[in-house]
């Protein structure tokens, strides 16, 4: 019993190491990426946990220039915009986080589905997945988009249902690879239904494969809130970065006065850090997991 | 393979279809409440016969069989907000959106593969590492945000390009030359944005491809014989690497319709992107279905013929 217990725990602190280790395998811009996630996350906390309704209630005379009150300026209703841009992180980040939870499961059902089962089921799903591969994927969200209304939780869906072809096809090929391996007929023979393989066998085996996909994922799902909530099929009581942005776009004079040097450009490169960061990310833990595989 | 084609076909004209008329939102409400117009009502009467006229009365299967006969025919119906053809707004605002999407497209091949190619020759020094990440972080940012930014830079604060439009509204040309010139002054920012957009991408393939053929016995043989490095480099290695960036051109022509959908709308650009919003804004089914179908054709049409097109150049592909 206590032997047992030492051996889980030494096992698990190896996997723990283990995975410090893969990011100290990534390269400098992966470790930047991280760096700056994690500050996008804390700038989310404070703005939950400290900030309360700033960044909906007027704070200040409207489109004030930064100062040592308003550090990001106000918006032409008198927002702070710095509490903006802080809860503009959580949507963002929320967003992406939960479209591309959805495509990765709804991905890895189907994936697995079709991988185990072949024959009609296979066909069915890799023609959906070849159909939303050549779909125009940005027009048939903004029609998407504007048929479901606008909402975080529509736009998450939307995504989702667009963005679940890659994972899926990753792990079809994964559990098609899988199928064949000794210890799955074993344990076929040892009378393991369906359900059992999943769990058991085929969903550790695909996890690290589809984590790769996922996070890959996060960054198209943050990017296409964005595009949507440009174009004004955001939920215009989120405040995410895009419905900011789209805001100040339609500002009347943006153009001609200074305002844009804060209002365009704070939530603009906010965006364009955040992308880049997961990106990098992303390309880091592919690069690891190819050498790994 | 040519069922296959046919078939997402089928399934796009059904999403076209189907999609529209489960939107929230009436066109009636937006054609009678205008925004600070007198608000005219129509009778119950009338919207009866609004929707008798455009076939709207009709059960659902009944309106699909239409549809499908009626676009054989190359019909796309009328505009309901903007009571004209909408295969002719399409047609008008057409052009507009291939210019700028032909020209980035290949501007962005042709600097991406030559950049590609120069940094695969260059492999691990600093010059390759600095294009590397500069072609990265390019690739990544999406098109519009580097829109934005260009629009804000350039013709906001510097001034040196037209903020918004296609052409320089109710100007007279003396001549050919500064008709054009004022296209491509308005055109300028579009083509560059998407342009760096798409770079990053044959700068990859470029690269990778490029990597891959430089390490072949017969680029040795050449550089045996005392070739000159640019002979090698352009004469025998790019050659060999061309057929997957050919293909790519074809088959990245979907992601650049939709990066200029939103460019489009960045830098009010009259083209098809901006008149889908529009659409999108008023609630005009049938132009909304016309702009889609029409767009997703194309795709279609350009994925069918990369898969061509790469067969010829590369006979070794089944």
């Amino acid at each position: 019993m206590n032997i047992s217990c030492f051996s889980t725990s030494k096992y698990m602190g190896k996997k723990v190491q283990g995975k410090f280790k893969i990011i100290k395998l990534f390269s400098t811009y992966g470790k930047f990426g991280i760096i700056v996630i994690l500050f996008m996350l804390f700038i989310g906390i404070v703005s939950i946990l400290f900030m309360g309704n700033s960044y909906k209630i007027p704070s200040g005379r409207s489109l004030e220039a930064p100062s040592l009150v308003h550090l990001l300026g106000t918006d032409d209703l008198g927002i702070d915009l710095l509490a903006q841009i802080c809860h503009g992180a959580v949507v963002s980040i929320l967003v992406g986080f939960c479209s591309a939870a959805l495509a990765g499961i709804g991905g890895s059902i189907f994936g697995i589905l079709s991988g185990y089962y072949g024959g009609w089921m296979d066909k069915l799903v890799m023609g959906i997945c070849d159909t939303l591969m050549v779909i125009p994927q940005l027009p048939l969200m903004i029609i998407l988009g504007a048929l479901f209304g606008p909402s975080i939780k529509n736009i998450v869906l939307v995504i989702a249902l667009l963005s679940w072809s890659r994972p899926a096809r990753i792990v079809r090929s994964k559990v098609l690879s899988m199928r064949h391996e000794r210890y799955i007929t074993a344990s076929q023979s040892y009378g393991a239904g369906f359900l059992h393989l999943v769990v058991k066998h085929f969903l550790p085996g695909v996890f690290p494969i589809m984590m790769v996909s996922v996070i890959g994922t996060i960054s198209h799902a943050i990017r296409a809130e964005a595009s949507l909530s440009f174009l004004g099929l955001g939920d215009p009581t989120s405040k995410s970065w895009g419905v900011i942005l789209n805001r100040s776009i339609n500002f009347k004079g943006i153009y001609f006065t200074d305002y844009w040097k804060w209002w365009v450009m704070a939530p603009l490169s906010m965006l364009i850090l955040l992308v880049l960061s997961i990106s990098f990310v992303s390309r880091d833990m592919e690069k690891v997991a190819n050498k790994k595989l | 393979m040519k069922k296959h084609y046919f078939l997402i076909l089928f399934i796009i004209i059904a999403i076209n279809f189907f999609l529209p008329r489960a939107m929230p939102g009436d066109p009636f409400l937006y054609i009678s409440v205008e925004e600070g117009g007198v608000a005219t009502t129509f009778s119950q009467n009338q919207i009866e016969q609004y929707k008798a006229y455009y076939g709207l009365d009709k059960p659902l299967y009944i309106q699909f069989f239409n549809y499908i006969r009626k676009l054989l025919r190359g019909d796309l119906g009328y505009s309901i907000y903007y009571d004209t053809s909408v295969s002719k707004m399409i047609l008008i605002r057409m052009p507009w959106t291939i210019f700028i999407v032909v020209c980035s497209l290949f501007l962005s091949s042709i600097f991406g593969t030559i950049i590609g190619a120069i940094s695969a020759y260059v492999r691990e020094k600093c010059a390759d590492k600095l294009m590397y990440i500069f072609m990265i972080v390019f690739s990544e940012i999406p098109s519009f945000l580097l829109g934005l930014l260009l629009l804000f830079v350039f013709a906001a604060k510097l001034k040196c390009f037209p903020l918004s439009g296609g052409i320089t509204a109710f100007a007279s040309y003396d001549t050919v030359w500064s008709y054009w010139y004022d296209i491509l002054h308005h055109a300028a920012l579009p083509i560059i944005t998407l342009t760096l957009a798409g770079l990053g991408n044959y700068y990859l393939l470029s690269r990778n491809s490029m990597l891959s053929v430089l390490s072949k016995d017969y680029i040795n043989t050449a550089r045996a014989k005392g070739l000159k490095k640019g002979r090698i480099l352009f004469k025998h290695a790019l050659r060999n690497s061309l057929p997957p960036i050919i293909a790519r051109m074809f088959m990245s022509l979907g992601n650049l319709f939709g990066g200029a959908v939103l460019v489009e709308n960045v830098f009010a650009y009259p083209g098809v992107g901006k008149l889908m919003s529009e659409a999108v804004r008023t609630r005009d089914y049938v132009l909304i279905q016309g702009i889609f179908l029409v767009v997703a054709l194309m795709m279609l049409l350009m994925n069918c013929l990369a898969d061509i097109v790469y067969k010829k150049l590369d006979p070794r592909i089944i």
